[in-house]
């Protein structure tokens, strides 16, 4: 069953052409019952834009999306009645405690009070639920939004950087909660910058950059696009120089264990053809299993260049 | 109905935990006892003078108008712009509410902030006319008496959706409420100019909000045979007479600027991002 169908979604912030961003471009991907869907991008692709007019905080300028098969406005807003969401920092009351944070939010989803306990026990914060929401560290303010996230045991959960400010040991908390979600079966739509955690938890993932969706499907095909090769040889600048005029390569990035190359088809034997022809003469060639992360870099590697430009 | 019972239940819980709620409603309430103190003191001191009803609702509505508008005003904003900066009102439509409906639980603010802020002078005057000696004329409440409760109504409305429309375009308390007293200030310099300079425009500024607002509120404007009264010793004093405008145009100004505020917050809520 598709949980989520968005369609060439677009968002345009401004009205004038010359002042106007370009938000989210005409992103479309589909996330099917049971999945855990990593979302992930830099910072600005368009991330959290393209959660909130999922979840009805953004207007979409273009496009259309569906939830659990309902589009339209009355259908999508009982749909997120069986959402259980939360974006960027939590949002909460500060002058009222937890547990008063929380009856806002069981009265939104049609909750009874019992399972704001349960809730509150979950993310362990029954003992701090007397307190308000403003004394609570970034990381008790982590867990007060997921337990609203799940008061309604929510068919699909959306989660924006749900390890923000956590500690390690919260972070393994947040991914035991997420496991045993997805466990239950529960479809997840996991924002993050943490790529091994999401290389770790999901099932899916997508890549955005600059508004655009770059690559989507499971994490080992994500992973295991291209015909990677790892080269090692005597001069690595020699070798990395001939390996960018090598017309079958389509990247060529220096790792600490070698130079990493991608081809355009595998064929190996034309490689140490061609570099011996060079004059270079091979120590090491294996096929290379990228990282989530490698694959994150490679995708949105424009926006790190620019990024270090600035800062040297 | 079950959702309106729903926002209404919602909007309670974040009102009453809500430290200048109750400041600003306490120092309304306090305001609002001391007139009927002192008319009730008044009384026992003064055997002609009886503080009973129905004459002196003037004096128990009169507390409600005015303080009573800009306090609705002010609670408005402080209850509603936060939940911009907080972020709450965007978490509250990812809960589930939708943009439509958020503004619709702020409208049940405005609605109980009026009712609150009527029922709370009367029932201090109310109980002030059973602790004073001496009774009043014929009956508990006269038609000139609704018409004035009326017209204080209108006030608190007018007042409160101005705050309202304010909080939904400028999302944050300090702005809103800086930009609802530069308004008063503004709107009280234009009156004056314009008075100046000539009759045609001096009539036109009768229909500005707050001018509707003061008038609306003030208890001349319901009792012609108190205005008569007020009139005769102006005359004699060799003063202008007053003069209001019909209570219905008043209070159909009052109804339609209450509106265009209302709208304007509505399409904001509907069309921009939260």
């Amino acid at each position: 069953m598709h949980i989520i169908r968005a369609f060439d979604l677009t968002k345009r912030y401004g009205t004038r052409a010359a002042k106007s961003v370009l938000a989210v471009d005409q992103v479309s991907f589909t996330v099917e019952e049971g999945q855990v869907f990593g979302f992930l991008g830099p910072n600005g692709s368009g991330k959290t834009t393209t959660i909130g007019m999922l979840v009805g905080i953004t207007n979409p300028t273009s496009g259309a999306f569906s939830l659990f098969g309902a589009s339209d406005p009355t259908g999508l807003l009982a749909a997120r009645s069986r959402v259980g969401a939360t974006l960027e920092t939590p949002n909460f009351y500060p002058y009222m405690n937890g547990r008063d944070n929380l009856r806002i939010a069981a009265a939104v989803k049609g909750v009874e009070r019992p399972r704001i306990e349960e809730c509150l026990e979950l993310v362990g914060l029954a003992d701090r639920a007397k307190h308000r929401f403003r004394t609570y560290s970034l990381g008790m303010k982590q867990r007060l939004a997921l337990a609203a996230t799940m008061l309604n045991d929510p068919d699909l959960i959306i989660l924006d950087e749900p390890a923000n400010g956590l500690d390690p040991q919260g972070m393994r908390e947040i991914r035991e909660i997420i496991r045993i979600l997805a466990d239950r079966g529960k479809t997840i739509f996991l924002s993050s910058h943490l790529l091994w955690e999401v290389e770790r938890t999901c099932s899916h993932v997508a890549i955005v950059r600059k508004g655009r969706i770059v690559t989507c499907g499971t994490v080992e095909e994500v992973i295991g696009e291209g015909n990677l090769v790892l080269l090692r040889a005597g001069d690595e600048d020699t070798l990395a120089g001939a390996m960018e005029r090598y017309p079958e390569a389509t990247s060529v990035r220096r790792t600490d264990e070698g130079i990493v190359v991608g081809l355009s088809s595998g064929d190996l034997a034309g490689v140490t053809r061609y570099l011996a022809e060079q004059g270079i003469y091979l120590s090491h060639l294996a096929p290379h299993r990228q990282s989530l992360e490698e694959v994150f870099i490679d995708l949105t590697q424009d926006d790190f260049d620019s990024m270090t430009q600035t800062a040297s | 109905m079950k959702i309106l019972s729903i926002l209404f239940r919602i909007e309670v819980l974040k009102a009453v935990k809500r430290r200048a709620f109750w400041v600003a409603f306490g120092a309304f309430t306090v305001f609002t006892a001391i007139p009927a103190v002192e008319g009730v003191r008044y009384a026992h001191r003064n055997p002609d003078f009886a503080y009973a009803l129905p004459e002196s609702w003037p004096n128990i509505l009169g507390a409600a108008t005015g303080l009573g508008a800009l306090f609705v005003a002010v609670l408005m904003i402080l209850l509603f712009a936060p939940e911009f900066s907080w972020r709450t009102g965007r978490q509250n439509v990812i809960d589930g509410l939708s943009k439509e409906r958020l503004y619709a639980g702020k409208v049940i603010v405005l609605a109980g902030l009026i009712l609150l802020f009527m029922v709370t002078p009367a029932l201090i005057g109310v109980g002030g006319t059973l602790l004073s000696p001496g009774e009043g004329g014929p009956g508990i409440i006269r038609s000139t008496d609704l018409s004035y409760m009326g017209g204080v109504a209108l006030t608190l409305l007018l007042c409160g959706s101005a705050g309202l429309m304010l909080s939904a375009l400028l999302r944050s308390s300090g702005p809103a409420l800086g930009v609802f007293f530069l308004y008063l200030v503004v709107e009280e310099a234009v009156t004056g100019l314009m008075s100046r300079a000539g009759e045609h425009l001096q009539a036109v500024t009768e229909y500005l909000p707050f001018n509707v607002l003061e008038f609306l509120g003030d208890d001349l404007a319901h009792y012609p045979e108190e205005l008569a009264e007020v009139n005769t010793v102006r005359a004699e004093g060799g003063l202008e007479p007053r003069e209001f405008l019909d209570v219905e145009v008043l209070a159909i100004a009052a109804l339609t600027y209450s509106a265009i505020f209302l709208v304007t917050a509505f399409l904001s809520m509907r069309e921009r991002d939260l």
